[in-house]
């Protein structure tokens, strides 16, 4: 396509609501602070039924408009409340450890920054070499989602902290929603929200094994499980 | 009021209206942030009071220093007086002298500006001003990049690297507003312009510890007149930048699209008008953020480099 015309408002506004959901999670990989990154977790994750809200009104899809409301209600809401009751259980409040304060340990903000860049390069043109073409979809958009599961993989790897972990894991799922969003906006009601219930799952496992990892070894990072046991 | 004005008047128009209302405009800036801090704040008028106290003052210039020290002001404010040339300040349409030289050639200027102050103020032979010099063009090394891809943005939007191209194209349909690469180019470019004014959360504008200061400390030595004209050029250039990002970037409306009289006035006012609004955002800005350590600087030039070069990632793709 030749770059000097414009795409037209509806694709526009889709792809710069995609362009944000990635720059936040360039904003996760450089946010050291836990409470921090539930914050733009939220961000992204509002940002994603504003996406279906106007895909919704664009494409006339009223079922869009529920699934909006439903992924808002978990994902701004529910989830982020989930997260916060853990941290401020596993806050050590007066232990060695700095509360809440989660660094990579392995590379600078910067470096990693960097990295991501390169991470979201490989997505972007292997997705824009499928040429993969929705009727909804704007092709961006979609390459968009693919750059965000790598760097949402990248932070995933960087990190030492299972909080951290888990919200790379569950941005992973908010980048999976926004392709699934672009590319098939028009799949029944019920199987979008099934995917939104694979989502509790994880949040569910993820609690899970963060409580148990912090009541073994009291702390969130995993640096200590390298270590080998007999 | 339909008088057509000539050519050349209106080209003069551009530089004189950003020669003068470059002081007005820290004026309001500093204005707006103190009454942000509860404060009541300098007049508006006052960076004028200032250049012509500092006009009328005799100058000196340190022991050793050569006739360079004393005529990099000149070549500063030359070149930033020429800038306003080359870009839309006025009017939609090109003027002559508009066109002979792009986004580059003002690039170029400005980083010939900022390169003469900095070697006078190593002139000098003060710590101080050599510390910012040194810190400036280390600094503006490493912004560069992020001013590259900005232009690399524009060159693909616009097909040409002329100012006037994208600000006609950002004016031609709302699809050209609401696209991701334009959007972020712009985003990347305000950073850029935050951390060339030398506003926060690169450094403070008003702190008086030398050790923060990247660019206010290389007018150390300057005295009198050519002090005046080192604040003076700084001032340029802020309107300058601002002039860029809203006449070419964000909101290149109310420009004058004929030679009318009426037209250029209102031209004027809408300029300033939208320097302000930019200044009001700086200096919320400014109220709230700390500054950032200087190791951390990099962080931020990073994520603006981010920034920019997704926007020309979005366009490899078709349809950003």
């Amino acid at each position: 396509m030749d770059p000097t015309q414009a795409p037209g408002v509806y694709e526009g506004a889709a792809n710069v609501i995609a362009a944000v959901m990635l720059l936040i999670e360039f904003g996760l990989l450089r946010q050291a602070l836990v409470r921090d990154q539930v914050r733009l977790y939220m961000a992204q994750s509002a940002l994603i039924s504003v996406l279906a809200i106007v895909i919704a009104a664009d494409r006339n899809l009223p079922d869009l408009y529920v699934l909006a409301a439903l992924s808002a209600a978990l994902k701004v809401v529910a989830v982020p409340l989930v997260m916060r009751r853990l941290l401020s259980r596993t806050d050590p409040g007066d232990g060695d450890e700095a509360p809440g304060v989660a660094g990579s340990q392995t590379l600078s903000p910067a470096s990693a920054v960097l990295a991501g860049i390169v991470l979201a390069a490989i997505g972007f043109f292997c997705f824009g070499a499928l040429k993969i073409h929705g009727p909804a979809a704007p092709a961006l958009a979609l390459a968009l989602a693919a750059a965000m599961v790598l760097v949402a993989f990248g932070l995933m790897i960087v990190r030492r902290d299972v909080t951290s972990q888990a919200i790379g894991f569950f941005t992973l799922e908010n980048a999976i929603s926004l392709a699934a969003l672009v590319v098939a906006s028009g799949l029944p009601l019920i199987l979008e929200t099934a995917f939104l219930f694979d989502l509790l799952v994880a949040v569910v496992v993820f609690t899970l094994l963060i409580r148990v990892h912090h009541t073994r070894s009291e702390s969130l990072s995993t640096a200590d499980l390298t270590r080998l046991r007999g | 009021m339909s008088a057509a004005l000539p050519v050349p008047v209106i080209q003069l128009l551009q530089v004189l209206t950003v020669a003068l209302g470059a002081p007005g405009l820290t004026g309001v800036i500093a204005k707006v942030e103190a009454r942000l801090q509860g404060r009541r704040g300098p007049r508006v008028l006052q960076p004028y009071y200032d250049l012509a106290k500092l006009f009328r003052k005799e100058a000196l210039a340190p022991e050793g220093a050569s006739w360079f020290f004393l005529a990099a002001p000149l070549v500063a404010v030359t070149a930033y007086l020429t800038i306003p040339l080359l870009i839309p300040v006025l009017t939609t349409f090109g003027l002559p002298l508009g066109y002979m030289g792009d986004i580059l050639g003002g690039g170029f200027l400005l980083s010939l500006a900022s390169f003469v102050i900095a070697t006078a103020a190593l002139e000098t032979g003060s710590p101080y001003a050599q510390l910012g010099s040194s810190r400036a063009k280390t600094f503006s090394a490493i912004t560069e990049p992020v001013v590259l891809f900005v232009v690399f943005t524009v060159a693909l939007l616009t097909g040409t690297d002329l100012p006037y191209a994208l600000a006609a194209t950002v004016r031609s349909s709302a699809g050209q507003i609401i696209r991701p690469a334009h959007l972020l180019a712009a985003t990347a470019l305000f950073m850029v312009i935050l951390h060339e004014t030398g506003r926060i959360p690169v450094e403070t504008h008003t702190g008086t510890n030398e050790f923060g200061m990247i660019e206010e400390a290389r007018s150390f030595e300057h005295s009198g007149p050519f002090l005046a004209m080192v604040k003076w050029g700084s001032e340029l250039k802020q309107l300058i930048l601002y002039t860029i990002l809203a006449d070419v970037f964000l909101a290149p409306w109310g420009l004058a699209s004929t030679q009318k009289l009426g037209a250029v006035i209102l031209a004027i006012a809408a300029l300033l008008a939208k320097a302000c609004a930019v200044g009001c955002v700086v200096a919320v800005i400014d109220n709230s953020f700390a500054k950032l350590r200087l190791f951390k600087i990099t962080e931020y030039v990073s994520a603006a480099f981010l920034i920019a070069v997704l926007g020309v990632f979005t366009l490899y793709l078709g349809g950003g």
